[in-house]
């Protein structure tokens, strides 16, 4: 059964889910008159333009939701809330995000749920004047469709104590759930917030009992939630700002650990929970968590320091400039600002002296901070990648003072080490005292015969951001050589990557050769086709180090300091066998889907009725070459959604809004940044003439014979000039469609025809390795996933304009939304992809159009085509074709396919591996 | 008379198969080739505006006509027709009847549809539209239903509305608008006792341009099922552009669920605007996203002048890419807009034949 997990799902125009997943669902306060006096100051003088201003920064400033609150004495609330919503429906930034309409008055509640297109949130009712009212209002709010915040209220009053806010919201929880009929994941209570250090000693437990509570509410009550409006919390404090955020910040974080979902939190007043000074959070967290009974005077004691500092500004403005030469590194990394980047490293070096120092140092730190918000989701990948930008422009500055010092460092080193060993070599001693100063050396290469390297390079670059010392080997990388490599350096990781098929197969090698030659250190394994049981079942069985399936790169770091770490290494390697054993074993005797003999497949393919339907005849045949394609056109059909995925940000790009639709914020914010600065490299790709796009197609004579087709050398169709191999579906399918294979698409006496071609895009290579050489991480793996999307995109429209050669589409018939979106008739399937899986069906077109001559696109002893940018396919007109998947493959067809093909049953496995259905 | 409330035997329905909806109503009484003279009939012979394209008059007018549509649509194999109903509120039909403030230097505000609201002859046209187009769909349900042995149902329209709610006429004044909730609440909820009335099965909140606009009905829907004591199945149905958001309130599919979800909907879905290719990333977000069911009603492709139809769409077209949503398991009921005549629903109801219908997501 499909299922959607629980979540308070609300909206405006976009949808907010807060998954569980997601941490803390940030409520913008400003656009509240009682939290915020400016706001009131600009409402009670009716400058509604600068008021709706403050929403639009409050959502720029990542609120998930908008409080909305005119309780006010001077404001006529009920009028100001439809006025203010109106006009927040007309700001496009704004309207996206969930609406909570607030105030005391349940007459401005109503009022404001007339203007929620979405489902917004209402805060609050209570049980304040009975049940029969609070039961009626429920009601209502259900029939607008919006949840609901509870406060924890009675016909007796505020519930302060633990026990009194848990019975009361206990008791609205069943009226809500069990009478009205509210759905528990629209409920959210607010169980009070209230002032401590106040001097008055009932209330020195009321932090403690809010987030006690909380911790009840979430495992007895399911589906509700918690908020409240944090600010409270530090009342006694006002006008100390630095500490009452950090008052804010560490309740936060304690409320936050028990469970509380949200809260009403002017994000500008909140420091980041381990920036607080040691002392400062000490004594507050002793207040917080009553945990002297002097915490109170000593807090104020200390507060005495702070006063009248301003704490944390909004604006974004140079005010960083300011702060000590680290601070100012840190946020330069933070933010992956390069502008500044060589004058402070200067600096930092006359403060330091040395320049290991200031790399070990704040640096290092800068990039610590970089790396753990990253692995806590943070921070995105783009972001990171901008950081290691900044971090090698600063290397690369103190390089020059690093080669001067470096030897005599290491030579201080090589005699330590040799002091201690005697016996050690010259040479011994030096590999020894470099390994000293690094987290651990990872060697990373893409195996022999495949070029693709965004994934690895990006790999590296975030390995690279968090202390390792990567080598990086690049692309098509023998075995021999990766293994060599790794004894020069001492590679503590070996890790392999691969896109295509082929690759598969080059670190099973591999892993056989590490076990051959003694290897120990961890293998890792990563890319496009590798997956977690390829490598339990067919690599890690051939190495007895470990080897472990890296997911993408986010996962790389976790992994490699666990297999690098004394304590963590022995149970995550053992973990990760446990794991291999599992997917091991459920392949081996897990259950199987159901399989037709190649014969009864046969039998189940689609029966057309070729006697009326003439195939359409293409305008020429043989090969035609296009020479100096135009980038910019190319530009107009890529496709950007994977340019998203292999950024690792998921989602799917809507070409209108030019928005990542994502459920991940944080990622659309990133991706819009990302498509900008890739529409700046595509402008600078385009005038510094960078890419060459050179592509070759063509049609030729062509009938079916069997699941072959046979490519026929002229029209009189008498001589054969070659033939492709098709495989045929065998999973018995319960729909009555038909096991198709792609010769079924072409006619088996009527004259018919096949296309073909070639595209490809020069230059990427050596533009990034220009850019690599400028420490330009960041821009060296922008311009070759860059060039990717032109080599589909050049796909594209090439298929576009053979479909127009073939006749049957017409020029603009098509907008190119659908041309993206494949809404044509006719397919242009490629050798290596799924509906024909081998890539050894690559040279036989390749030699069809003679395409390596007229492209420049060569392939590699794998069947990886050279550039690493470029497409390959047939292409297919009739009607009825469509792309498919072949899967669990038989024994009975493997053998007939080799034997078709002239090559043994062995070799036929080895290039159809991953889709065999059985164990061969 | 009201009929029972048959949620379960529509849900038992569309566990077993894509249920059909009908075609175009608008764009399928342009082929009878009326003219303005048909349209008023001797009953509003005398109306001093065009009546011509209201379409919801010829319920009154040219019944026959109507009667015969819908006979056309459940013959080619609907399971569920719409009622000539999508203009039937006094806000909608004051276009028709009213003189148009604007003319003379006036403007159409609150205090305008206030009267509106307010008009005796607005509200009672307005109710006879609703009982007599129910009737005469629920008629040929019942006849064709017992004619072929297979049930049909009558959903009752409620449209989009001339106004809205959440946009202003006035970009002087972007907090304006011609009209307020309570108001179209108002109007709807007057629709919503009409079309109950009549005799519908099901209630339709269609073609949504505007979010609050519906919500409005969503809530007079409520409203009057609680003041009647009785319950039909809903499904609400939006009209979405190419970035998938209501083509007025700018809101995007999931948040579209999001903020319907609460109404239980017997499904929730998309029609007009776009035809069915460029409408499919729209449906597979809200097929992925909706646990209840799904329709989909799109147009017969883009506006075509040239095309007999009016639309670029044949049935065949219809007929494959509705099986190909089907196949990918992204509908529990299907049909057309704009554009497809009773041919094209014959092609969609082959189109999605014997094919299984979405499964239904749980929470959980």
């Amino acid at each position: 059964m499909k299922t959607i997990p629980h979540a308070l799902r609300l909206s405006g125009t976009e949808a907010y889910n807060h998954t569980a997943d997601k941490r803390f669902l940030m409520i913008g306060e400003r656009a509240n008159v009682a939290g915020s006096p400016q706001f009131a100051k600009l409402v009670r003088a009716g400058d509604l333009e600068a008021a709706v201003e403050v929403a639009r920064q409050q959502v720029a400033n990542g609120a998930n939701v908008l409080d909305i609150c005119f309780d006010d004495g001077l404001i006529d609330g009920k009028a100001m809330m439809g006025r203010y919503l109106s006009l927040l429906q007309g700001e496009p930034d704004v309207a996206r995000v969930p609406i909570m309409v607030d105030s005391s008055k349940w007459e401005i509640l109503e009022e404001g749920l007339k203007y929620l297109q979405g489902k917004g949130i209402v805060n609050s009712i209570s049980l304040k004047e009975g049940e029969e009212n609070f039961r009626k209002q429920a009601r209502h709010i259900m029939r607008y469709g919006a949840a609901v915040v509870v406060m924890a209220f009675d016909e007796n009053g505020q519930a302060a104590t633990y026990e009194e806010k848990i019975r009361i919201c206990e008791r609205a929880y069943r009226i809500l759930v069990d009478q009205v009929g509210f759905n528990p994941d629209d409920i959210i209570f607010d169980p009070n917030i209230l002032t401590v250090a106040t001097g008055i000693e009932e209330h020195n437990n009321y932090a403690l009992d809010f987030i006690n509570a909380t911790r009840w509410i979430k495992e007895n009550l399911p589906g509700a939630k918690v908020s409240g409006g944090v600010s409270n919390i530090s009342f006694s404090f006002r006008g100390n700002n630095v500490v009452r955020e950090a008052m804010h910040s560490a309740f936060l974080y304690h409320a936050g650990q028990a469970g509380m979902d949200m809260g009403i939190v002017n994000a500008g007043m909140l420091e980041v929970y381990d920036e607080i000074p040691k002392e400062l959070l000490d004594h507050v967290e002793d207040v917080l968590l009553n945990r002297r009974p002097d915490a109170t005077e000593r807090l104020l004691d200390l507060a005495e320091r702070f006063k009248g500092q301003g704490g944390k500004k909004i604006e974004e403005d140079l005010s960083w400039r300011n702060d000590p030469v680290e601070k100012r590194l840190e946020h330069a990394l933070l933010k992956g600002i390069d502008k500044f980047i060589d004058e402070d490293t200067e600096e930092a070096l006359k403060q330091y002296g040395r320049p290991l120092k200031v790399i070990e140092g704040p640096l290092m730190d800068g990039m610590g901070v970089v790396g753990d918000l990253f692995g806590a989701g943070k921070m995105f990948l783009p972001q990171v990648v901008k950081s290691a930008r900044v971090m090698k422009k600063a290397v690369a500055w103190l390089t020059p003072y690093m080669e001067a010092e470096k030897a005599e460092h290491l030579a201080g080193d090589i005699a330590a080490i040799k002091a201690k060993d005697p016996s050690l070599t010259d040479d011994e001693a030096l590999r020894l005292a470099e390994r000293g100063r690094s987290a651990g050396r990872f060697l990373i290469a893409t195996v022999k015969g495949d070029v693709h390297d965004i994934g690895k390079n990006i790999v590296g670059v975030v390995l690279a951001c968090n202390g390792f010392e990567v080598t990086d080997m690049g692309v098509m990388v023998p075995c021999d050589k990766i293994l060599d490599k790794a004894i020069e350096i001492g590679a503590d990781v070996v890790g392999l990557s691969g896109l295509i098929t082929p690759s598969l197969d080059e670190m099973v090698h591999v892993a056989k050769e590490m076990e051959r030659r003694g290897f120990k250190v961890p293998l890792l394994v990563g890319g496009a086709t590798t997956s977690a049981a390829h490598t339990a079942i067919k690599i890690a069985e051939h190495y007895s180090g470990p080897v472990v399936h890296v997911l993408d790169a986010s996962r790389s770091v976790p992994v490699t300091t666990s297999l690098l770490s004394e304590d963590q290494k022995e149970g995550f390697v053992a973990e990760n066998r446990a794991k291999q054993k599992v997917l091991r074993d459920n392949f081996i005797g897990g259950p199987k889907k159901e399989t037709l003999s190649l014969s009864q497949a046969r039998a189940a393919g689609p029966q057309y009725d070729w006697s009326a339907y003439s195939p359409p005849v293409p305008s020429f045949t043989g090969a035609r070459v296009i020479e100096g394609q135009d980038l910019r056109e190319l530009a107009e059909y890529i496709d950007w959604t994977p340019f998203f995925h292999a950024w690792e940000l998921r989602g799917v790009w809507d070409r209108e809004a030019k928005v990542l639709k994502t459920k991940n914020a944080g990622g659309a914010e990133e991706a819009a940044k990302l498509y900008q600065d890739a529409i700046g490299w595509i402008d600078r790709i385009v005038s510094e003439n960078r890419f060459h796009a050179r592509g070759i197609f063509g049609f030729f004579p062509a009938n079916a014979q069997g699941d072959d087709i046979i490519v026929w050398t002229d029209d009189t169709r008498s001589a054969e000039r070659c033939r492709f191999h098709t495989l045929r579906q065998q999973i018995k399918k319960d729909s009555g469609k038909p096991n198709v294979a792609l010769s079924d698409w072409v006619a088996v006496e009527k004259p018919d025809y096949v296309g073909g071609f070639v595209v490809g895009i020069h230059g990427a290579d050596e533009f990034a390795a220009e850019l690599e050489a400028q420490n330009d991480p960041y821009g060296s793996i922008m311009v070759k996933a860059i060039a990717d999307r032109f080599a589909e995109a050049f796909a594209e429209l090439l298929h576009h304009r053979a479909r127009i050669e073939w006749g049957y589409e017409t020029e603009a018939e098509l907008t190119k939304d659908q041309l993206i979106h494949e809404n044509y008739q006719g397919i242009r399937p490629a050798p290596g992809y799924p509906a024909q899986p081998d890539h050894t069906e690559k040279p036989i077109l390749f030699d069809l159009l003679q395409a390596s001559a007229g492209t420049g696109v060569t392939l590699t002893e794998s069947c990886a085509m050279h550039p690493g940018a470029a497409v390959c396919g047939l292409y297919f007109s009739h009607p009825e074709s469509h792309y498919f998947v072949i899967s669990d493959l038989q024994k009975d067809q493997v053998e007939d396919y080799a034997k078709r093909k002239g090559m043994s049953l062995q070799e036929a496995e080895k290039w159809l591996g991953p889709w065999l259905g059985y164990v061969s | 008379m009201p009929q029972p409330d048959f949620t379960t035997e529509l849900q038992k329905a569309l566990s077993e198969r894509i249920l059909v909806l009908d075609g175009a109503m608008g764009t399928t009484i342009r082929t009878y080739g009326l003219n303005e003279t048909d349209a008023r009939g001797s009953r509003f012979a005398d109306s001093s505006k065009d009546l011509l394209n209201n379409g919801d008059i010829l319920s009154i007018t040219r019944p026959e006509v109507i009667g015969d549509i819908h006979k056309r649509f459940y013959e080619a194999g609907s399971d569920i027709c719409e009622t000539n109903t999508f203009s039937a509120t006094g806000i909608a039909q004051s276009e028709f009847f009213v003189e148009d403030p604007r003319e003379h230097g006036g403007r159409k505000d609150p205090e305008f549809f206030q009267k509106i609201i307010e008009n005796p002859f607005l509200n009672e046209l307005a109710w006879e539209m609703n009982v007599e187009s129910s009737r005469l769909c629920r008629k040929w349900a019942d006849n064709i239903g017992s004619d072929t042995g297979r049930k049909r149902y009558v959903a009752g329209a409620i449209g989009p509305l001339t106004v809205s709610l959440t946009n202003s006429p006035d970009p002087e004044d972007p907090g304006f608008r011609v009209v307020t909730f309570d108001q179209v609440l108002e109007a709807y909820k007057h629709q919503v006792r009409a079309l109950i009335e009549g005799g519908c099965d099901i209630l339709m909140i269609e073609t949504i341009f505007d979010s609050l606009n519906a919500k409005a009905a969503a809530v007079a829907v409520q409203e009057v099922f609680d003041e009647s004591q009785l319950r039909l199945p809903l499904i609400i149905s939006a009209a979405v552009g190419l970035g998938g958001e209501t083509m007025i309130s700018a809101q995007k599919v999931e948040a579209f669920w999001n903020a319907f979800a609460h109404t239980r909907p017997l499904a929730i879905g998309l029609n007009c605007s776009l035809g069915p290719d460029l409408m499919r990333p729209h449906l597979e977000e809200l097929s992925g996203c909706a646990c209840t069911c799904v329709s989909c009603y799109p147009n017969a492709g883009l506006p075509n002048p040239l095309a007999p139809t009016g639309f670029d769409l044949e049935p065949h077209h219809m007929e494959k890419l509705m099986a190909d949503f089907a196949e990918a398991g992204l509908l529990n009921l299907a049909g057309g807009c704009c554009g497809n005549t009773p041919e094209h629903v014959a092609a969609i109801a082959k189109g999605v034949a014997g094919r299984k219908p979405r499964e239904v997501p749980v929470v959980g």
